[in-house]
């Protein structure tokens, strides 16, 4: 359970760091695009895992949990509750993102980042 | 070469800082502060079964209604930069795969969302990943023809009245509970029952005919000027 625990961590930090790579580090502006979204996921699945509790189970009070004991058999509610608000405004960012992009890459003949003189200063 | 060297830096220094606060998180084995309280006494003041659910709906109901706004301003702004500026590309025709499967799974993928927006108070699902399975259809039905959609009243018309509705049921709680959303203006019933939690189910009906609308707007802003292929 702790190696679990640890992987999931590991994958969300993972996933942080390749997409902090890609947008610091690519040309193409839809890859930018793509790796904020990785970064993005990294950083909903660390929040997902901060709730979580070894041998517990879903928040969700049923015929395996009763009200009575939820607190001591469920995992926390709490941050999953944040990630869902976090998965949809990322997708919302993302759409923006993406649109602004693709008008920028029509309107000045290029995709890559480094020729998009428009944008230095 | 600077470049490269900059953004490694960038990095080990961030990796750095999350080694350094690694040892002090350990595992933990009890819940602590509010996620105590949520999940301790959750099912009882608000009658969801489902304590995610009731967290977003119903104790930071007010922090959902900002969310949906936020999704609307993005949502809106993707239309209206997509109207402004159209790409001018036309949709090419769909492989036969995908014509076919645009026939037979868009139901399923109805079903399965109104199923996830019903329940949302008793099994995993809500307003959120209901609508936006809900416009996962749609697109289905999208990409599986070869025209282009026209002018949509009923779209806008949808996501008008579903934030309308919230925000009125919120405003029933400052009514006869002296609280914006307050849950508790229907019974909450049995906990457990498809009519049950007060609130919840109908705020989770309002957030997925939201969601979807907007989505499929954004879907369909796409495929009008072309950026999908």
């Amino acid at each position: 359970m702790s190696l679990f625990y640890w992987t999931v961590a590991g994958t969300g930090a993972g996933l942080v760091i390749v997409g902090l790579w890609g947008v610091l580090s690519r040309k193409n502006i839809l890859r930018i695009a793509l790796a904020f979204t990785l970064a993005d996921t990294g950083v909903n699945l660390l929040l997902v895992w901060s709730g979580f509790l070894p041998g517990r189970t879903t928040p969700i009070i049923d015929g395996t949990v009763t009200a009575s004991e939820a607190a001591a058999s469920v995992v926390d509610p709490l941050p999953q509750a944040l990630v869902l608000t976090s998965i949809v405004i990322g997708v919302a960012v993302a759409a923006l993102f993406v649109v602004v992009a693709v008008l920028a890459s029509r309107r000045l003949g290029t995709a890559d980042v480094r020729r998009m003189k428009e944008l230095r200063w | 070469m600077i470049r490269t060297v900059s953004v490694l830096a960038i990095l080990l220094v961030l990796g750095a800082l999350a080694a350094a606060v690694v040892p002090h998180l350990g595992m933990p084995r009890e819940l602590a502060g509010v996620g105590r309280e949520y999940a301790r006494d959750g099912m009882e003041v608000t009658g969801s079964a489902n304590l995610v659910t009731a967290v977003i709906v119903a104790y930071r109901g007010l922090d959902t209604l900002g969310e949906v706004v936020v999704l609307f301003c993005a949502s809106t702004s993707v239309v209206l930069i997509l109207t402004l500026f159209p790409l001018g590309v036309r949709p090419s025709p769909p492989s036969r795969i995908v014509e076919h499967t645009a026939r037979v799974l868009p139901a399923p993928i109805l079903l399965f969302a109104f199923y996830f927006i019903a329940h949302s108070h008793l099994s995993p699902g809500g307003g959120f990943p209901g609508g936006t399975v809900m416009a996962s259809a749609f697109l289905l039905v999208m990409l599986g023809s070869t025209s282009v959609p026209g002018r949509s009243g009923s779209l806008p018309a949808i996501e008008a009245l579903a934030g309308i509705s919230f925000g009125l049921l919120g405003f029933w709680g400052v009514l006869t509970a002296g609280q914006f959303l307050n849950n508790r203006v229907l019974g909450t019933g049995t906990p457990g029952q498809l009519v049950s939690a007060g609130l919840i189910p109908l705020i989770s009906i309002a957030i997925g005919a939201k969601v979807a609308s907007e989505f499929s707007g954004v879907f369909a802003a796409f495929r009008k000027t072309g950026g999908m292929e």
